[in-house]
Parts: C-alpha cells; sequence; structure tokens
C-alpha cells in the first residue's frame, strides 16, 4: 500500500519539499521510497549504475538534522539523481566509460553542491552515453538504457539514465549535461521538462569534460515549475569556472505565471523543409503547439535561419576537436583503469585503446583530424567561423522574435540499433538541438503530446541569453495543454 | 576528401590511439562519410565568413595562488601513487 513518501514522490517537487521542510514526513522515510524506485529503475531500465543508499541515508538524516535545526530548505528531502559524468564526492564517476572504472570524485560538482545545500538528497548516479558522446545511450560501457515508454526504444542521450530515473517515477529531478541537446532530447524521449541553460548560468566545475565552450549542466524534471524551481538553485556565478555570468540570475519562478501575451514567436521555417525530415506525428504536434501559443495571446509568425542546416557540421567539427584536447588528460597516469606497458608512450596508447569505446575513439579521431597541421583551416577554422555566423543569424532573428519554436527532435524515440550502423545519421538528428548550442542560447524542451503510437514528443523553445523566464512561461503554456504531465509510462517504477 | 587507412593511422597515432587493421578499415569508410558532408561548410560565401567576426575570448580565473597538493583521495585514485608522485614507467635510462 503507498505511503505518504510515494504519494509525495507523484507530485510537485515543492509540495514534497514543503512536507519535509514542515516535519510532516522525515526526508529519511523519502529516501527509503526513493532508492527502493532508483533500484527497480537501475534492474528494469538499465537508469542507474549506482544507488547510493549509504550516501543517501547519510544526507538525508543531514536534512532532517537541518530541519529540526529550523533550516528553511525549498528542496528540503527531495530525491535528485545525477548523471554520472558530474562528481558528487565520494561517489564514482564514470561517464559511463571504462577508462574511469573505480575513479571516486574528491568533492561535489558546483551544481550538486548547490542543489545539496538546497536540501537535495543524491540517492544514484544515473547511465549516460560514454562521455556524454551520443543521442540514444547506447554507448555507455556499461549497458544501455531503456525507454519507460517503450522497453524497444531508446531514452535518448546522453542524459538517457537521467530521463529514465525521472520519467519512471524513481526520482522527480535529475542532473544531466548537455553539450549538443543531451538533456533536451531525452526529455523529448521520455516526455520530460529539459533545461539547457543560457552558456555560464550554471558552473561547469566538477563536469567531467567534453566540449567546454558547449559544456552545460541541466535539469531533467517532470513539470516546468518543477524545472524552474531548481534552475533558480543550481545557477549563479561560481569562481571555480571562470566562464561562469557574473550577472544575477534572472527570476524564473516568481513570473512563471504572468502570461505570454503579445510575445514574438518565430517559427523555425526549416523545420517543416525536407531536411527537416520530421515525422508526421512530431509535425502535426509542432502545428498544435504553436495554435496553442497563438491561442495563449502570442503573436506567432513563421522565421527562417537559412544557414541553420550547416549546425551539425560546425557542430561535429568544434565539439569533437575540443574533446581531443579534452580527453587527452586520460592516459593512465593519474586516474582510471591503466594498462601497464614498458614505455610511457605505450601506456598513454594502450591505456587509451582499451578503455574508451568506439564512439569516443571516432569522435577523437574526428577532432584530432579537424585539428591536425594541413586540415586546421578547411576544417575546424571554418567550423569557427561558420560557428560565429550562425551566432550573428541568431541574434538577427531574435530582433523580430522574443523565442523560437521547433520540434526538440525530428521523430520520437527511435528502436535499439536503429541508427548504430551509421554514426552520421544519429549525428543528423540532432539537426534542431546543436544550433542554440553553438550560440550559447538557452533552449528549453517541454513534452507537446504523444505520436499515434503513443511515445511522447517534445517542442523546444530558445531564447536570447537569460530568456530563461520567457521560455520557461511559453513552456508552461503548451505544458498546460498537451496532457501529457502526470501521465505515467508502461514501465514506471512508482 | 577521403581518409584512407594511411591517414587514419596518422590521426590514431597523433590521438595516442592503437586501432586494429579492421578498425582502420571501418573507420575510413565512416570518417570519410562523415568529413565530405561536412564539405558543405565550404557552401559558405568568404565574403560572408570575413564578417563574422572571432569567438568571444574565454574570460580568465583570477590569478591567486591556491593549495594545490593533492588530497587523500586524488592520491587514491591515481593507478600508482608514491612519495606525493604519480608514478610510470621509467622515460628517461641510462642507455
Amino acid at each position: 500500500m503507498p505511503g505518504r513518501a510515494d504519494a509525495l514522490l507523484d507530485g510537485p517537487v515543492r509540495d514534497l519539499a514543503a512536507a519535509v521542510g514542515t516535519g510532516r514526513v522525515r526526508a529519511a522515510e523519502v529516501a527509503e521510497t526513493a532508492l527502493a524506485r532508483a533500484g527497480a529503475a537501475a534492474e528494469r531500465l538499465g537508469a542507474f549504475l549506482l544507488v547510493a543508499g549509504e550516501s543517501a541515508r547519510a544526507s538525508a538524516a543531514d536534512v532532517d538534522r537541518r530541519v529540526a535545526a529550523g533550516e528553511a530548505l525549498p528542496l528540503a528531502g527531495v530525491p535528485l539523481a545525477v548523471k554520472d559524468n558530474i562528481h558528487v564526492a565520494g561517489l564514482p564517476a564514470t561517464a559511463g566509460s571504462r577508462i574511469l572504472s573505480g575513479f571516486v570524485a574528491p568533492d561535489h560538482a558546483t551544481c550538486v553542491e548547490r542543489l545539496v545545500r538546497a536540501g537535495a538528497v543524491v540517492v544514484g548516479k544515473t547511465n549516460c552515453d560514454e562521455f556524454g558522446m551520443g543521442s540514444s545511450n547506447e554507448n555507455s560501457a556499461f549497458g544501455p538504457v531503456r525507454n519507460p515508454w517503450d522497453l524497444s526504444r531508446v531514452p535518448g542521450g546522453s542524459s538517457g539514465g537521467s530521463a529514465a530515473a525521472v520519467a519512471s517515477g524513481a526520482v522527480p529531478l535529475a542532473l544531466g549535461t548537455d553539450t549538443g541537446g543531451s538533456v533536451r532530447q531525452p526529455a523529448s524521449f521520455t516526455g520530460l521538462v529539459g533545461w539547457k541553460p543560457t552558456y555560464g548560468r550554471v558552473s561547469r566545475y566538477g563536469l567531467v569534460a567534453f566540449a567546454s565552450s558547449f559544456d552545460q549542466a541541466g535539469v531533467l524534471a517532470r513539470s516546468v515549475e518543477d524545472a524552474a524551481l531548481a534552475f533558480g538553485i543550481a545557477a549563479g556565478a561560481d569562481p571555480r569556472d571562470s566562464t561562469t555570468l557574473p550577472s544575477p540570475v534572472p527570476d524564473v519562478m516568481s513570473r512563471l505565471g504572468e502570461g505570454v501575451e503579445g510575445r514574438r514567436i518565430g517559427l523555425l521555417a526549416e523545420a517543416e523543409s525536407p531536411e527537416g525530415g520530421l515525422h508526421p506525428d512530431v509535425r502535426a504536434s509542432f502545428e498544435a503547439a504553436a495554435e496553442t501559443l497563438r491561442r495563449a495571446g502570442a503573436d506567432v509568425a513563421t522565421v527562417s535561419l537559412p544557414r541553420v542546416r550547416l549546425a551539425v557540421p560546425v557542430y561535429y567539427l568544434t565539439a569533437t576537436a575540443e574533446a581531443s584536447s579534452n580527453l587527452a588528460r586520460f592516459d593512465g597516469v593519474r586516474y582510471g583503469a591503466r594498462r601497464e606497458a614498458g614505455t610511457l608512450a605505450s601506456l598513454y596508447r594502450e591505456t587509451r585503446s582499451a578503455g574508451f569505446g568506439p564512439e569516443v575513439k571516432r569522435r577523437i579521431l574526428l577532432g584530432t583530424f579537424a585539428l591536425s597541421s594541413g586540415y586546421h583551416d578547411a576544417y575546424y577554422g571554418l567550423a569557427q567561423k561558420v560557428r560565429a555566423l550562425l551566432a550573428r543569424d541568431f541574434g538577427e532573428a531574435f530582433r523580430d522574435f522574443d523565442a523560437l519554436l521547433c520540434p526538440t527532435s525530428p521523430e520520437p524515440a527511435f528502436r535499439f540499433g536503429e541508427k548504430t550502423a551509421d554514426p552520421l545519421s544519429m549525428y543528423l538528428a540532432d539537426v534542431f538541438t546543436v544550433p542554440p548550442s553553438l550560440a550559447g542560447l538557452p533552449a528549453l524542451s517541454v513534452p507537446s503530446g504523444f505520436s499515434a503510437d503513443g511515445l511522447p514528443i517534445g517542442m523546444q523553445l530558445v531564447g536570447p541569453a537569460d530568456s530563461e523566464p520567457l521560455l520557461f512561461r511559453l513552456a508552461r503554456v503548451i505544458e498546460a495543454s498537451a496532457g501529457v504531465t502526470g501521465r505515467r509510462p508502461p514501465a514506471a517504477v512508482a | 576528401m577521403k581518409l584512407d587507412r594511411d591517414l587514419v593511422r596518422k590521426v590514431a597515432r597523433l590521438a595516442a590511439l592503437e586501432l586494429s587493421p579492421g578498425e582502420e578499415e571501418e573507420l575510413s569508410g565512416q570518417l570519410t562519410r562523415i568529413v565530405e558532408h561536412f564539405e558543405a561548410l565550404r557552401e559558405v560565401p568568404d565574403a560572408l565568413l570575413a564578417g563574422a567576426g572571432d569567438a568571444p575570448p574565454t574570460p580568465l580565473r583570477r590569478d591567486d595562488s591556491r593549495d594545490g597538493s593533492p588530497g587523500a583521495l586524488v592520491a587514491g585514485n591515481a593507478p600508482e601513487f608514491s612519495h606525493g608522485h604519480f608514478v610510470v614507467p621509467r622515460v628517461v635510462s641510462r642507455d
């Protein structure tokens, strides 16, 4: 028979935090329930790489002590899942890679520290594509994650474990990372809200670096309100990350209920083009979301960003170049698995060759090629110039529009193995999520409906830097009419 | 352009990776297909690129000194650690 903690875990995060914060239920009780659910999500879906019972119980006891001492905690006792490429002090962080087997994080990532300080309880580390490289969670060294809406389909990636953990009901909130869509696309595939911040709004300290000029930590949640609550806590300047923004964090929560009348929304024309490759159900959902915003009083029109189709080449040349540099640190000397060898050079080669999976090797090679002598100007250099051009195109679009709307993914969740034989086809599916990443813009995926065969569909809202208050409000309008939030997937663990 | 096996092998050496002949063959095909698709970037007129500007520089941290000595977990994470140092195979010999 479901207990108090079960009911609270299935409701809004603020109600759960209020119940723990006022002593109506103990964080310890909530943590036990979430740990049991996380165990089930690990077993049935492969969502977790670690269910952290011991540390979660200690953390929950600490929350109960702080509440008893009169401390106000906006996330009191809220169970949190953390993607395994984000550091949680004292817990392993493999980033889904064998090369980091045995590595234990020495301290919290800043985003984790902020949420834990607010009362969140980390219940486990979630599965992900190796080093965040993938769009299906089929690239984890520790096995795939299954989509709780259809176990034969992928949950998206690379934050697929975090998405499955929230969508299945194991936890109400999860942290992911988003380099080219790794929070938004899995949110779209699993019926969740997924937020990628304005670049610099959330610290990257404690994230296992993939592509530093793109990487951002983001939140996956069941509702816009839950995600907005986490936004205000996770965001903020950090002296340990020089790229964080020193300006005040925009207030999302207090403006969540404001209307969207008169807001100018641009529908991305290229989404409707043959290159957009939209699934008919996604196209219908796109049109319905646009109509919903129109009915809410927004001024909706079509906008063209003709060079947006170049975003995938630009992203996969620049992000892999950064990865080839960032991942040079995995050499078997300071951490992780080592392959013993007679010389230092062979130790590096053998450790890396045995430790990295195929997709990571492919991206390191692509990035190393793009940076190598004789090819740098024609590939990496050119991609950087087009990146600047794309950012300028967005800037021009935002003179006429307050935000842009397009599908998060051209299609709903696909089946396992459908794209693994052709890496390029997997990359091209990122067509809508990489453009805002290139320009450092905030973007959010919100559930907009279901396909004919019952799979969630998500819409992406993109705005200028620091436009999160508007993006969350627009998302709330779509959420209210979509009828996705609150529906449980067939493989829910709750 | 085609990334033949020789080029793939050269790039792998730069990246400190060893590939089997089968991996070289497979990656040659995959990377060629990817890179040829990405050559669409060359369609952008030079005049537009000239005016695109550069990426903004990365802000620098304050140049403050900090205690960078390895803690117990840093040492514990190392495959081999001794007397405050990471141990690697000998890189200098008398021969």
